[in-house]
């Protein structure tokens, strides 16, 4: 039985690393990882400095060019993805694990008031428009961080989590495993952990690289509307000031659009993935 | 399908032929924006223009009895046809003969004083008059005279350009209750312009063809304005390279570097191409340490640069201030050279190393910044209004400067409110502010605002946000209000009020920021300039009488 | 049928009263004196400053126990009383609203049945052609992975600054009257062209992964192997696949809307489309209270009966719903 879920596992990690989806993925992924750990390093310069001319298109000197004020626009971009990437990871992380608690626990108790009350919650959740739900908690926290920003946005981004998890969950919990764990009386929490959780380990790993993403997008928006972090910098922060500094209408196309390149690319990096993963553990897929 | 687009066409076509109005004709319209910042309500003049009436509302159909043009210093009598001082505390103003509301109505000396007694008998915000005029006497149909129990002279002169005349058989009849809330949609006024129509990012004027002034001045060229809310610079930027705005009144980035080739022009042809507005100053709270001690506070006037703000953040578009924080021809006259060779200040981080070390503020514990008299760290930090991108850039400056002669600042964007409510209540210790500091007829409004003696209460909301005390400036600012136009007593009080600023520095004056006015010539040709002073290009709420109305008159239509 | 809707319907009914529940908290709990802050705009007028400040005070009802004030804000909300704005002072905050509210149906109803439509079509298309897929699918990753808010400035860079066919600012020209002419309508047009676009794109490479998807999926069901088994010709198994594909990708439309009405905010703001994001965020940038309750409410109300719309969809496409519901099918 060990070996058995053993052996699964490292078919789908074969899967996985050799689907041309989770291929191109991972390396751009891992490419802006290298991005923004390195990319600060490429640069004498620091987000805020004036490092040159103003209005200097990409060349050798300055990567992306440079702003109005000759900050350079590389480094910005490298150090916003930083913590545009921190965002995702805590948002991400926070969300997918509220969303999984509630979503088993609604699923664990399928069908009953506990359920139908989550469920319930969850539902109204969902149908709140989150940006509009976003704003307003910005707007209460006049001074914010990466971290608070991290929070505020997990809050409106848990319910869809919470919602698959629980679909997820009322499957798995009918298979006769399950039935055996509760026959011989294990708590929740081990029935949950070890039979429900274990299972469903891929699912719940792709879940969380959608919330990467999605919480990634969340919060670039707030920053766009001006109520992103009030100090730092953030991919979200740079295209906001190059829209604030008439970019788009000064025609400097690399300090506006360059750094949302980046950030899409991210995005679809993560998206490769899930896809990928998609097929590798939805054999049916694969076949194509 | 195809069928439905075709009926859908035809009935587009029907639509749109059998419409009368179709639109405003460009090329008598002129288009413009940076004044207005949300949907036009309420056209009712007892309100500050801060309350919400679309700017124009006092101007364009209100008017005041004079108008004061700060680019020449000089008076332009308006509905009043001279005003003079017949006593120390009487002042009588001749009225205009044939001025007519728009009603039809005759404007008289019962309109003027009436505008005067509604804020004797109603709160509105310029009731304070009253605690030093005495009463208003109407000599004739054309002849009103005021009279002082304490004239403020200085004040007055504002006064006379500033207060709205509204009519009293139309405003006598409002409610007290109703008189601050009413939105008053059709006013009634004296001026050149009525209203036409409201949208909800648009408000148009139409001018009114039997204007009083026609014969005097000459009549506004446009037969429309519109003013647009454009709710952010790019996009102000955007219109005005597509020539869909004639004239805009906003901050644009990048004006320096795309003027020529667009064809934008600006008052000035080159740096600093626009005409000083007011004064950015960095307010220092006195009451906390080490801001306190005023020989700190003169240090670090001599560690910041604007010349880089300057430079990098506004590309010129601003000058950097003066010691005193003084501009304009008004505020000039009262300049003390001597005072500020004596007294002034420049970037000189040298100095300011030197004035820290003597001053005992040294670096005691070695970790690279000062530290307090008493060994406490320094740690001070300096705020602006996140999202106000321009000021966001200069404390940044602002902030490294300082941390080049050893003192730890950092700068810092809370939200506007609670940007507003830190200065208000003085939980702040460095801050941008110039919402008093505006061009004026008279300095007295700027020393009044800079160290304004209202800091008593819980909150300051006026001035001197900086919480500097000192009874003997408050007492000379006073006295300066007293005195006669540039009268030797005048100059000598003005002279001590320059050189006790300068000596306590309770605020640091950095630039002249801009009155931002960018315009373009495919319509409208003849904008006000430097070679062509035709007028002032300004479309901001509570400025038409400084000269905007003849920019209007003497503009003129390509087609 | 009626006891889906009904089921439905009591679930948009709880959300309503939630959503109602926090409007009404947001400016009472909201840290600070929002009051004082919103009077900050009539500094200056000493004792005017009173008058407007009781005059809040009173329509806010702040001077009542709160559970009061929690049941005359909802017997105002029903008498279509919103309050009067700060920020556009003294107009009510309903009127606003309802003049904002026509910018968001005019873009978002085109935009998401259009971008549904077509990019199911294309999904599908992608689905079973190789070559087509792998020149869209790039594309369409692309597409949906990007903000709104910076394709809508790529979208105003390429076609408003750089080819400048088309304004990118406001709904109609400066010199238009809004009214029912050819020239308001053509001007309308070719302002609402761009944020359009925006909406449009952007939703479109989700529904097309989602449907090419869809597609594949169906393709290696066993019904579809079946069939072709049988011998049925390739065109009508793929229409099988659509229409079984169609149905998750209404229930995905559902799912989708509040994260849509976001990106139409955020458009707005890029193209200054008087919308009632844009309004929204004005009412923010201004502390405007009343009018943060009220376009919240409002967008709210908007998605939920965009929801229910999408549900009466549902069950008209899925006759299952239809059946199961009405005791035809156990």
């Amino acid at each position: 039985m060990a070996t058995g879920a053993f052996w699964k596992k490292h078919e789908n990690l074969y899967f996985a690393l050799t689907n041309p989806k989770v291929i191109i993925g991972l390396s751009l992924f891992l490419l802006m990882i290298l991005l923004a750990i390195l990319g600060p390093m490429l640069t004498p310069y620091q987000y805020d400095d004036f490092a040159g001319a103003g209005y200097q298109p990409p060349s050798r000197e300055h990567f992306f060019g440079t702003t109005i004020m000759g900050k350079d626009v590389f480094t910005r971009v490298a150090l916003g993805l930083r913590s545009t990437i921190l965002v995702g990871f805590i948002a991400g992380t926070v969300a997918t694990l509220i969303g999984c608690i509630i979503g088993f626990l609604a699923g664990y108790y399928g069908g009953k008031f506990i359920d139908e009350l989550l469920m319930m919650g969850t539902n109204i959740f969902l149908v709140i428009p989150s940006l509009a739900l976003l704003i307003i908690l910005s707007a209460y926290l006049q001074y914010r961080g990466i971290v608070v920003m991290s929070l505020i946005v997990a809050i409106t981004a848990w319910p869809w989590t919470a919602r698959a998890v629980r679909s997820q969950t009322l499957s798995i919990k009918n298979q006769e495993y399950v039935n055996l764990s509760r026959i011989s009386a294990l708590n929740l929490f081990r029935i949950l952990k070890e039979d429900i959780a274990a299972n469903m380990f891929s699912y719940v790993f792709m879940v969380y690289i959608l919330q990467f993403s999605g919480t990634i997008l969340a919060a670039v928006g707030l920053e766009f509307i001006g109520l992103g972090p009030t100090e730092g910098i953030s991919l979200g922060l740079v295209i906001k000031n190059a829209f604030d500094w008439n970019a788009i209408q000064l025609g400097l196309w690399w300090w506006a659009i360059l750094p949302g390149l980046v950030l899409t690319t991210l995005v679809v990096a993560l998206y490769f993935i899930n896809t990928g993963l998609d097929q590798v553990f939805n054999p049916r897929l694969r076949e194509l | 399908m195809k069928r439905n687009w075709a009926l859908l066409l035809v009935l587009v076509l029907v639509v749109g032929l059998s419409s009368i109005a179709m639109s405003y004709e460009r090329s008598e319209s002129l288009v413009y924006g940076g004044g207005m910042w949300s949907p036009a309500s309420n056209w009712n003049p007892l309100i500050p223009y801060t309350g919400g009436h679309p700017t124009g509302t006092v101007g364009l159909v209100f008017e005041n009895l004079f108008h004061y043009y700060p680019l020449e210093n000089r008076f332009q009598p308006w509905l009043a046809e001279s005003g003079q001082w017949l006593s120390d505390n009487q002042y009588e103003i001749k009225l205009r003969k044939g001025i007519k509301w728009n009603d039809g109505e005759d404007f008289n000396a019962v309109d003027v004083a009436f505008s005067f007694l509604i804020a004797r008998d109603n709160p509105t915000y310029y009731s304070n008059i009253w605690t030093w005029m005495n009463d208003i006497e109407v000599v004739d149909t054309y002849t009103v005279r005021f009279n002082f129990a304490d004239p403020h002279y200085q004040e007055w002169k504002g006064i006379l350009h500033d207060i709205a005349m509204i009519p009293e058989h139309i405003w006598s009849k409002v409610s007290a209750d109703q008189l601050l809330t009413i939105a008053n949609e059709n006013p009634v006024g004296t001026g050149p312009y009525l209203v036409e129509s409201v949208g909800q990012d648009r408000m148009v004027w139409v001018r009114d063809e039997d204007w009083w002034g026609n014969q005097i001045f000459g009549q506004p060229a446009p037969k429309y304005l519109i003013n647009l809310i454009v709710p952010g610079n790019n996009n102000a930027l955007g219109m005005l390279m597509k020539r869909e705005l004639d004239l805009s009144n906003y901050f644009l980035p990048g004006i320096p570097n795309i003027k020529k080739a667009f064809g934008i022009n600006t008052y000035y042809e080159d740096s600093p191409y626009m005409i000083a507005e007011n004064t950015a100053l960095l307010f220092l709270n006195t009451t906390i340490e080490p801001l306190d001690d005023r020989n700190f506070r003169r240090a670090m006037a001599f560690a910041i640069n604007p010349k880089i703000i300057v430079e990098r953040v506004y590309e010129n578009q601003v000058t950097v201030a003066n010691s005193t924080g003084l501009f304009g021809q008004a505020w000039m006259d009262y300049y003390s050279q001597e005072i500020v060779d004596q007294y002034g200040f420049s970037y000189d981080p040298a100095t300011a190393k030197q004035l820290l070390d003597q001053a005992g503020y040294l670096d005691r514990d070695g970790d690279g910044w000062r530290d307090n008299l008493n060994g406490e760290a320094i740690e001070l930090e300096v705020i602006v209004p996140n999202g106000w991108t321009d000021w966001m850039e200069s404390i940044k400056v602002i902030a490294d400067n300082l941390k080049a002669v050893g003192v730890n600042v950092t700068p810092s964007f809370p939200d506007f409110s609670i940007y507003l409510n830190a200065i208000h209540q003085g939980t702040f210790e460095l801050a941008i502010n110039n919402f008093g500091a505006s061009l004026s007829v008279t300095p007295f409004s700027y020393w009044n605002w800079v160290v304004s003696d209202e800091i008593d209460g819980d909150l300051v909301t006026d001035g001197n946000f900086s919480r500097y005390d000192d009874p003997k400036l408050f007492k000379m600012i006073k006295a300066f209000n007293m005195t006669d136009d540039a009268s030797p007593r005048a100059m000598e009080i003005a002279a001590n009020i320059q050189q006790a600023m300068l000596e306590a520095m309770p605020s640091i004056p950095l630039w002249h920021n801009g009155l931002w006015a960018q315009t373009q010539s495919e319509y409208w040709t003849n904008w006000p300039s430097e070679d062509n002073p035709t007028g002032y290009p300004c479309t901001w709420g509570g400025k038409w009488d400084f000269g905007s109305i003849p920019m209007l008159i003497n503009l003129k239509p390509v087609k | 049928m009626g006891k889906y809707l009904s089921k439905k319907l009591i679930i948009y009914l709880i959300t309503f009263f939630v959503a109602v529940t926090i409007d009404w908290a947001i400016p009472r709990f909201m840290p600070g004196e929002p009051i004082g802050m919103l009077l900050a705009r009539f500094q200056g007028m000493e004792g005017g400053r009173e008058i407007l400040e009781s005059q809040f005070v009173q329509a806010f009802g702040l001077d009542q126990p709160l559970i009061e004030q929690y049941f005359s804000f909802w017997k105002s909300l029903f008498s279509g009383d919103l309050g009067i704005s700060i920020y556009a002072f003294p107009k009510p905050v309903m009127t606003i609203i309802r003049e904002a509210i026509i910018f968001d149906i005019v873009i978002l109803v085109p935009a998401i049945l259009l971008s549904w439509v077509v990019g199911n079509k294309l999904g599908a298309y992608s689905g079973i052609n190789k070559k087509a897929d792998n020149l869209m699918m790039p594309f369409f990753y692309f597409l949906t992975s990007s903000p709104y808010f910076w394709f809508a400035m790529v979208i105003a860079f390429v076609f408003g600054v750089r080819i400048g066919w088309f304004p990118i600012n406001s709904a109609y020209g400066s010199t238009i009257r809004p009214g029912l002419t050819l020239s308001f309508i053509l001007s309308f047009l070719h302002h609402w062209f761009l944020p359009f676009l925006t909406m449009f794109l952007v939703q479109l490479g989700g529904w097309a992964i989602g449907m090419r998807n869809m597609i594949l999926y169906e393709r290696s069901a066993n019904y579809a192997r079946y069939m072709e088994s049988l011998g049925a010709s390739d065109r009508l198994i793929r229409s099988y696949g659509f229409r079984n594909g169609v149905l998750p990708q209404v229930t995905g439309l559902a799912l989708r809307l509040s994260g849509i009405i976001g990106g139409a905010l955020m458009t707005q703001i890029v193209f200054a489309y008087p919308g009632l994001g844009f309004i929204m965020l004005r009412a923010i940038m201004n502390h405007d209270y009343f009018l943060i309750q009220g376009t919240f409410l409002f967008i709210v109300i908007l998605v939920l009966v965009a929801n229910f719309l999408v549900d009466i969809a549902y069950m008209v496409i899925d006759p299952r719903v239809r059946y199961s519901y009405s005791g035809e099918v156990s």
